[in-house]
């Protein structure tokens, strides 16, 4: 076991655990509790918590970093490859990338996040050859640059044969660096003093005991929200947590109307292959989950090729609606070409995902601050719209979340290091661990594997989330409300297993709603999010953003002009402002 | 396709499974010095813990099969 790091507090391997979880709640005796202070405790340790706990304990700052899972192997930074650099001597230039992000992004990019994340990218990128991350270099050591897409932008990507796992390299870092880590705790309540979030209670994931932390800023790295989509693995864990607890505690939330839209191969969903093939010899009868891959064109069940975006749009047609528009027009299933042979592909691989980067924690000011003092958020659990409606930079993703980290992990430890000693009030922390055990201290009730798949079968089908209509909204919407309030109240768990699942479909269910709400909210279709009912851009009305908060205990929506100065010329017809067609338009 | 438990005669115990696995599928016996499946029902098929055992002790079938969906539960 490396040196600072511990699982759960307690030593791993030699935690009973499979004992040990038996004891407690429901009725049993009350969980131990285990308080620990920081100045600095970043929740989530992938890439983007990785750099907050760093660079925070860089300044000096005392830093907890607590995963959910083991920070180093979760989330979903072990999958990614390419890491977008961009760097002026290698003949980049600024105005061109942002100049096709403005525009792939449907005009409703954070030119600031952009360009900052933009402009940081290589710095970001030195930083993690200086920990011992390698990338693939050409004969001259130079790294190997690939054009994605072609002549437009540029990304690295790592060297696992010769270098390891990126992301456990950056968790040897963390622990070089000081910061204390705390593996398998789920964290599920925010702590809030005189309107100022000083820290949150979690539990570990395999007993009734309950971890209170009290820190002088917080930062939610815990990376995106989905709904446990089975054909995506690298989310399961990603429930929309941070966005849940930020939410319920005061903070404003983006974003929720622009859906990722990954499909997937029927037989081998996302991240399996990337899994398996990290290098180890894959068992014979497992080679099937490795599949022949994807190719194009992907053709529909009249056997004709579905409509590609056209050039210039984006490379990553992946990411926009074409199979779902197929769909609707009745022309599912749809297949793609293999060497085996032509293979069924399916939509919804992601869902409850929104688009990378465009839903989490609203940023209130340049240093990754959320609305709420004490809170911070980076990565993919920070709303900052960095690629608009549409993913097109490739390599951003984790980029961004290394220069969110970054930003948030200085600004966080400086905060905490202007503050003097931190008291939290007793009733505060009474409140929050009773939040936090309270599915475990029913006597019975509803389990949360059956309310996660009323979510899943509410929330799934391509015309609730993909092609949406108010009507259809409003339908799936009744019944999200009823789960929040007749069923979610009622989650029971029976062990610290199922807390777990108990918190994770709370945090879902109402991520849920957020989602509705935006979508019915947003009268117009842009990027990734499509309305039926309304399917043109509407430039006049919504140059905009969707800001949620909640207000006397109801969700309210909020529409945030995005600055004139970055509004698209609108004396520019519209059919050359936005090259791609809507059905319908 | 999930789970389906580990061969107890490879498995060395040295919990690279217990840590990786997203779902928290997976957990030690501290007494046998084993791993065990505790929740295979949660298992999404993410193939991490094949990645990671090194002993090839972890048994997991290819074959899809889906869970019942009930009227509650
Ligand atoms: C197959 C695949 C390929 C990809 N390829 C690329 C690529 O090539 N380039 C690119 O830029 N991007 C890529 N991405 C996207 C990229 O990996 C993510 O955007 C990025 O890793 C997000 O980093 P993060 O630190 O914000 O979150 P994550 O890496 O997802 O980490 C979040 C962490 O928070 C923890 N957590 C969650 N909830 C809680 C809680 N309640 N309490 C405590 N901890 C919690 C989780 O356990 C996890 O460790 C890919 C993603 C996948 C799945
Ligand atoms: S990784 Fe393999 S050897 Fe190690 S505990 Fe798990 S099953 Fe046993
Ligand atoms: S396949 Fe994934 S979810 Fe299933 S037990 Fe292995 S690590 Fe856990």
């Amino acid at each position: 076991m490396e040196q600072g790091s511990s699982t759960a507090g307690l030593g791993f391997p030699e935690g009973a655990w499979i004992k040990a979880d038996r004891a407690g709640g429901n009725g049993g005796p009350a969980p131990n509790e285990y308080r620990l202070e920081a100045d600095v405790l970043v929740i989530g340790g992938g890439i983007a918590g990785c750099f907050a706990a760093i660079k925070a304990s860089e300044q000096g700052a005392r830093v907890i970093l607590v995963d959910k899972g083991y920070a180093g192997k979760s989330g979903q930074t072990p999958y990614a490859r390419n890491f977008m650099a961009f760097n002026p001597a290698w003949g980049h230039n600024l105005d061109d990338w942002m100049a096709y992000i403005n525009k792939t992004s449907e005009y409703v990019n954070n030119r600031y996040w952009t360009e900052i994340t933009i402009r940081e990218s290589y710095a970001r990128y030195l930083d993690l050859v200086a920990w011992g991350v390698r990338f693939q270099t050409g004969e001259d050591g130079q790294p190997i640059r690939h054009p994605v897409p072609p002549g437009i932008t540029d990304a690295l990507r790592f060297d696992e044969t010769s270098g390891g796992d990126y992301a456990q390299i950056l968790r040897k870092q963390v622990l070089r660096s000081g910061v204390r880590v705390l593996d398998r705790i789920m964290i599920a309540e925010l702590l809030k003093q005189d309107g100022a979030v000083v820290g949150a209670v979690g539990f570990p994931l395999d007993r009734y005991d309950l971890y209170v932390f009290i820190a002088k800023a917080t930062i939610l790295c815990v990376g995106a929200c989905g709904f446990k989509p089975a054909a995506y693995p690298p989310i399961v864990q990603l429930t929309c947590d941070g966005e849940a607890m930020a939410y319920r505690a005061g903070a404003e939330i983006l974003g929720k109307e622009f859906v990722d839209t990954h499909s997937t191969r029927m037989d081998t969903p996302v991240g399996i292959p990337n899994m398996l093939g990290r290098g180890r010899n894959v068992p014979e009868h497992l080679k099937v989950l490795m599949g022949p891959g994807r190719g194009k064109p992907e053709t529909n069940a009249e056997g004709n090729p579905i409509p590609d975006r056209p050039a210039g749009a984006s490379l990553y047609t992946y990411t926009y609606l074409e199979r779902e528009f197929e769909a609707h027009a009745g022309r599912a299933p749809i297949y793609t070409p293999t060497p085996e042979g032509k293979k069924e592909v399916v939509g919804g691989a992601c869902l409850g995902m929104s688009l990378r980067k465009a839903d989490g924690l609203w940023p209130a000011d340049t240093h990754c601050a959320s609305s709420l003092p004490g809170l911070y958020a980076a990565g993919d659990a920070l709303g900052n719209m960095q690629n608009g409606a549409v993913y097109a930079l490739a390599g951003s993703a984790i980029a961004g979340g290394a220069v969110t980290g970054t930003i948030a992990g200085v600004a966080a430890a400086r905060q905490a290091l202007r503050m003097g000693k931190l008291a939290v009030g007793e009733r505060e922390i009474a409140r929050a661990k009773q939040a936090v055990h309270a599915p475990a201290s029913r006597s019975g009730g509803f389990s949360p594997r059956w309310v996660t798949q009323l979510l899943q079968n509410t929330m799934m089908p391509y015309f609730v989330s993909y092609i949406k209509r108010a009507d259809r909204l409003q339908a799936a919407l009744s019944l999200v409300m009823f789960m929040q309030q007749h069923l979610v109240p009622r989650l029971f768990a029976r062990d610290a297993h199922e807390l777990r699942l108990a918190h994770e479909t709370r945090n879902m269910v109402l991520s849920a709603e957020m989602r509705l709400r935006s979508a019915l909210f947003r009268t117009e279709s842009r990027g990734n999010h499509y309305r039926e009912d309304y399917p043109r851009r509407d430039d006049p009305n919504w140059l905009a953003w969707v800001k949620i908060r909640e207000e006397q205990g109801e969700m309210r929506l909020i529409k945030v002009p995005i600055p004139t100065e970055w509004w698209p010329d609108l004396s520019i017809p519209y059919e050359q402002r936005y090259p791609f067609r809507f059905p319908g338009e | 396709m999930a789970i389906e438990g580990i061969d107890t005669a490879r498995c060395n115990g040295c919990g690279a499974c217990v840590l990786s696995c997203p779902a928290d599928v997976i957990r030690m016996d501290k007494d046998a010095k084993k791993t065990v499946v505790r929740y295979p029902q949660d298992c999404v098929v993410c193939c991490w813990c094949i990645a990671e055992c090194e002993q090839d002790a972890i048994v997991l079938t290819p074959i899809r099969t889906a869970p019942l969906f009930t009227a509650w539960g």
